[in-house]
């Protein structure tokens, strides 16, 4: 056996703990991106100033600044305001608002692909606002952005690489590691490069199947 | 006297500059059936958003048995206002049963066996019971519309509003439809229908209501709008709309 396969075979443990963690951090973040980005889209809807314009400013500010800032403001900035994260944490709360702003812009379009009509007939039933998003717009909406959705998912998984500049233990960092530790960095990137493609497209192949068992 | 359930007052609707009713006027009695005719363009559908207050008007009062219609008591009193679409509006995503239990279910607060009995019956009484598991896409034109009624009449409506209910379908299915609607209208319900079925008018209303640019240029019985109309408007109106 070549002495690069034993090495990355001996660290394959490391390496999928790491994956695992990129895991974890990418769907707890995509949860809060989902919830943020729900809120935030319908709010960017909204008649009602107070609602649009934190919406607007929201969305444009988080897609206007790097991640890579967003994660140093997060982690190394707000503790000098009192407010501090371990590295895990700061990296999903970063990773779920800059993924809330991105989802929020696909949950907008999403409401806007449903006829007004769908709206109007659920309000001339008596449903409130509320009622009406949560049990006729947004089931709709959903069902038309599941791709988009999907892709966001998949962008997320690997720009969850990018914590490692704050030390949050992932995929990348704990081949950082090993690379530090073996000096083999061509056999260790491409075996996690590979990791993060089989992960990437096993979610492309779910949602293709979400998205046919969901068609009417 | 019958009681008045819906009273409209001097009504003035602007979309920005653009002045689309222009002081509308009109009483519904309860059991009265009121069609509205009238060319493309005049208000018609305008008039009758603004009575469940799906737009917003700038002039004038429109009561719902004495109480006047704000955003604050809409909710409730649009339960009691059933409204048919010319696209009929059907939930996609839901089944035809979910579509006519949803708002009893979310809204009233029905318990589900009793919303279940009802919707089965309704459906029956539209002819559609066979259908009831199915999804919207699976059905015709005009079944999508009397599963529509249907579904307005879950609420038990006094007062229901159809817009061009049967505009939107192939000429084979204005039939089944116009059929569920008469049948509705002679058991007594209270009915505002804007349509271009003028046999179909003549035959099912107590009162026409001829708009036109805004305003109503005439009111009043089927035999004398459809015969004698005083106005030339209206005359013009019908004949074009006739001869076509
Ligand atoms: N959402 C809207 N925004 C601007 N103008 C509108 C809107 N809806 C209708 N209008 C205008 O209002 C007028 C009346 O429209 P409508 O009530 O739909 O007439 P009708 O139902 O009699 O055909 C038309 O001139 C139409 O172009
Ligand atoms: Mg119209």
């Amino acid at each position: 056996m070549p002495e690069w396969l034993k090495v990355v075979l001996d660290n394959l443990p490391a390496l999928l703990k790491g994956a695992v963690s990129t895991l974890q951090l990418t769907s707890l973040s995509v949860l809060i991106g989902l919830a943020i980005g729900t809120f935030v889209g319908m709010g960017r809807l909204s008649r009602h100033r107070a609602f649009r314009y934190p919406a607007s400013i929201y969305v444009e500010f988080i897609r206007g600044t790097p991640l890579l800032v967003q994660l140093f403001l997060v982690y190394f900035g707000l503790p000098e305001l009192g407010l501090r994260f371990d590295r895990f944490t700061a990296a999903v709360v970063t990773l779920g608002i800059n993924s809330g702003a991105y989802v929020a812009e696909i949950v907008r379009a999403g409401i806007q692909s449903v006829p007004r009509g769908q709206y109007e007939a659920a309000r001339s039933l008596g449903m409130t606002h509320g009622q009406a998003m949560l049990y006729v717009i947004l089931p709709q909406a959903f069902r038309n952005i599941l791709p988009a959705l999907g892709n966001e998912f998949i962008a997320l998984t690997k720009e969850s690489s990018l914590a490692t500049v704050i030390g949050t233990v992932e995929l990348m960092r704990s081949a950082q590691y090993i690379v530090s530790r073996t000096f083999l960095s061509f056999p260790v990137y491409g075996g996690v490069a590979l990791i993060y493609f089989l992960i990437t497209f096993t979610l492309s192949r779910l949602v293709r199947f979400a998205e046919s068992r969901l068609r009417v | 006297m019958r009681e008045i359930i819906l009273k409209i007052e001097d009504l003035h609707k602007f979309y920005g500059k653009l002045h689309v009713l222009k002081g509308i006027n009109l009483e519904v009695a309860k059991g009265e059936v009121i069609s509205i005719i009238g060319p493309s363009g005049g208000g018609k559908s305008t008039l009758l958003r603004c009575i469940n207050l799906l737009e917003d008007y700038q002039r004038g009062k429109i009561l719902f048995k004495g109480e006047p219609i704000a955003h604050k008591n809409v909710n409730r009193i649009r339960t009691q206002i059933g409204m048919v679409f010319q696209q009929f509006n059907l939930f996609p995503h839901l089944t035809v049963l979910e579509n006519l239990t949803l708002a009893p279910l979310k809204v009233k607060r029905m318990p589900k066996d009793v919303a279940y009995e009802k919707a089965k019956a309704l459906l029956e009484r539209v002819g559609l019971l066979d259908k009831i598991h199915e999804k919207p896409a699976n059905l015709s034109g005009g079944q999508q519309q009397r599963v529509a009624i249907a579904r307005a009449l879950m609420m038990d409506p006094e007062l229901m509003l159809f817009d061009e209910p049967t505009s939107a379908l192939d000429p084979e299915l204005v039939k089944e439809v116009l059929d569920v609607i008469r049948d509705l209208v002679r058991s007594g319900m209270t009915t505002i229908i804007v349509t271009h079925e003028m046999r179909f008018a003549r035959e099912i209303s107590d009162k026409v209501v001829f708009l036109d640019d805004g305003k109503i240029v005439e009111v009043g019985s089927p035999e004398k709008i459809f015969t004698q109309p005083d106005n030339p408007r209206t005359r013009e109106f019908l004949r074009h709309f006739l001869s076509v």
